[in-house]
């Protein structure tokens, strides 16, 4: 675990606090924390990066897609996405992202399912250092 | 009256075990919790109270919004929240679902005892984690092929009969009859597809398992005959859901709802309350994919079943129908389906929203079964690994009190972190052998500590609270002998 991510406490559920100096770092710290919250030890190498971009209208729906994305290619490519980095700009009305992950073969590690994201209490705040989030995953 | 002071939610006991958070600004209905005052106490200590009260709050919603005696704190909707909402003027929620949609639990008998398995254990239980798949990446019984997709998602158990995995008997003793008419397969997303493709016939993980159990008691011998249930007899219980497909199609259908309904999201005063308003083609959408699902994880829950009547056959070889593998009944704990309820003494047509709560058909009602129709709709109530589990029946009061409903289970006391903190996996393991018996074997130390029995609430007492509303009887309890999970 890092400092950019701390688990939470949720009674059935696991919830991810994290923290970034920008708002890309931020979001890749919630995905850090995500998979931290699927594998106790996560392997320092092994597996291949792959990218991933999306767009939304606002900040949250482009985290909730992108955490939703990372599940998706968790599920499709068999892998457990690590060391997330991503960057996220204004583009006109919306917001982009380009991101990508290490993908650790679930073969390799001992990972338990993470159902979903949830907007459930989700929070996305800049600070005076950076940006905060909080998100709730169902488990 | 008796009052229970909760933060900012005051709650009057009505009646014993029936506790009203009396309705105020923005609230449609009371909200009611069923629960004695030390489940109270556990379901107050998160925010379940807080969250049973904003339910109360989406359009349409009637009589109450309820909690049952295992709530706890969710997400939108607690889980053990069961809301009925207007079919016509409501709406329809996919968080008042869940992600897993129909997740539930089956049991299958067999007319083996507990002395057959003894010191045979370990046998079985390798033998099951064999052959059922769990846990993340572990692929499914099947691949998903279109065909095998499309089939699976509009026919449910249909489909599965007609591939050689389900019995003509299996249809007839699973709710529904294990299968959705309103299913429509192409309202679901290539994602969702994409994400089940490789699960068809899988655990997953976290509190889903698979368990061998024995009877250790019996309650009412007459409808324990009805089910074919008595003293010492070994059954299997099976507990999952519809995998990643059923998520995606939640996930997909809460997005879409933030964008295109974000106005019905303002007056809410949760997000993942998300609903969609009632007769819009996104309500529609969503039934329709959410009904697809559904059969899906039924076909999930049929799969695994063969592949452990499969297991039982090779591990005592006898051909399973030898054994006696009939199912019992298989039954949903996380959906929501248009039913006809007496509300306010006339009938009207509402969406059930049961979230984390079981169907609990009394005796005579048309939906339960021929064959359980003058004894009641067989419910599964699972426990924890340490407690055991119930099999009750309907209750003849759930159609007025809970709109045919009742609990789905031990309910969670503590977080999965926590859990971490305070258990290991191994420690549980081997206490769990040593002192009650009982084999466990998972993919994951991890999720062992995350499901200690200590995480849970006292089943004993959930069940007794439904037995005193007389909204779910109970009939038989089981312990278990072997547990798999991922």
């Amino acid at each position: 675990m890092t400092d950019a991510y701390t688990l939470r406490e949720h009674t059935a559920d696991v919830a991810v606090e994290a923290r970034g100096p920008t708002l890309g770092a931020c979001f890749a710290a919630v995905a850090d924390g995500m998979a931290a919250a699927m594998c106790d030890e996560i392997p320092a190498s092994g597996g291949e990066r792959f990218a991933l971009t999306a767009r939304a209208t606002t900040k949250k729906r482009l985290l909730y897609d992108y955490l939703d994305d990372l599940i998706y290619e968790r599920d499709v490519r068999g892998v457990l996405p690590v060391d997330n980095e991503a960057t996220v700009a204004r583009d006109g009305d919306g917001w982009t992202l380009d991101a990508s992950a290490r993908g650790l073969s679930l073969a390799d590690v001992a990972a338990r399912d993470l159902k979903a994201v949830t907007f459930s209490q989700m929070q996305i705040e800049e600070r005076a250092d950076g940006w905060e989030a909080y998100v709730v995953f169902d488990v | 009256m008796t009052t229970f002071d909760a933060g900012d939610v005051t709650l009057s006991e009505v009646e014993e075990f029936v506790w009203e958070i009396a309705r105020e600004d923005g609230m449609n209905t009371p909200a009611r919790v069923l629960a004695s005052e030390s489940l109270l106490e556990a379901i107050a200590d998160d925010d379940t109270l807080r969250q049973i009260r904003n339910v109360t709050h989406l359009p349409g919603v009637v009589e109450h919004a309820l909690c049952m005696p295992d709530g706890h704190q969710g997400y939108g909707f607690p889980v053990g929240g069961v809301a009925a909402i207007d079919a016509e003027n409501g709406c329809i929620s996919p968080g008042g679902v869940g992600f897993d949609i129909n997740c539930g639990v089956r049991m299958v008998k067999t007319n083996l005892e507990y002395s057959d398995i003894t010191g045979r254990e370990e046998e079985l239980v390798d033998a099951l984690f064999d052959a059922v798949p769990t846990g993340l990446g572990g692929g499914g019984v099947v691949t998903g092929d279109a065909e095998t997709m499309t089939g699976a998602l509009e026919r449910g158990l249909d489909w599965a009969h007609e591939a050689g995995y389900a019995t003509r008997d299996d249809l007839k003793h699973c709710e529904d009859g294990g299968y959705r008419p309103d299913a429509e397969p192409e309202k679901v997303s290539q994602k969702a597809t994409d994400r089940g493709r490789n699960q068809l016939g899988s655990l997953g993980s976290g509190n889903h398992f698979l368990e061998v159990q024995r009877v250790t008691d019996i309650y009412r011998d007459d409808v324990a005959a009805t089910y074919g249930l008595e003293a010492d007899q070994l059954v299997v219980l099976i507990h999952c859901g519809s995998r990643g497909l059923g998520h995606q199609v939640c996930s997909d259908y809460l997005r879409r709802i933030e964008e295109e309904h974000a106005d019905f999201l303002d007056d809410l005063p949760d997000d993942n309350l998300a609903a969609a308003p009632a007769g819009s083609e996104l309500a529609e959408d969503y039934y329709g994919a959410m009904c697809a699902a559904i059969n899906f994880a039924w076909v999930n829950r049929q799969l695994i079943t063969h592949q452990v009547r499969e297991t039982f056959a090779d591990v005592f070889d006898t051909p399973w129908p030898e054994l006696g593998m009939e199912l019992l009944y298989d039954v949903s704990h996380n959906i929501a389906k248009r039913e006809t309820h007496e509300v306010e003494g006339e009938e009207r047509e509402v969406f059930v929203h049961r979230k984390g709560a079981t169907r609990a058909f009394p005796a005579g009602h048309p939906e339960v079964p021929t064959a359980y129709r003058d004894a009641g709709q067989p419910v599964i109530i699972p426990g924890s690994m340490g407690a055991g589990s119930y099999v009750l029946r309907g209750g003849a009061e759930s159609m007025d009190r809970t709109f045919g409903s009742t609990a789905h289970g031990a309910g969670r006391l503590m977080s999965r972190t926590q859990a971490k903190r305070e258990y290991r996996g191994e420690e549980i393991r081997s206490d769990l052998r040593e002192h009650e018996h009982v084999y466990v074997k998972a993919e994951s130390g991890a999720t062992i500590a995350e499901e200690a029995p200590g995480v849970y609430k006292d089943v004993d007492e959930v069940v007794r609270v439904s037995e005193a509303l007389g909204i779910g009887d109970t009939v038989a309890r089981t312990f278990p002998v072997l547990n798999i999970k991922g």
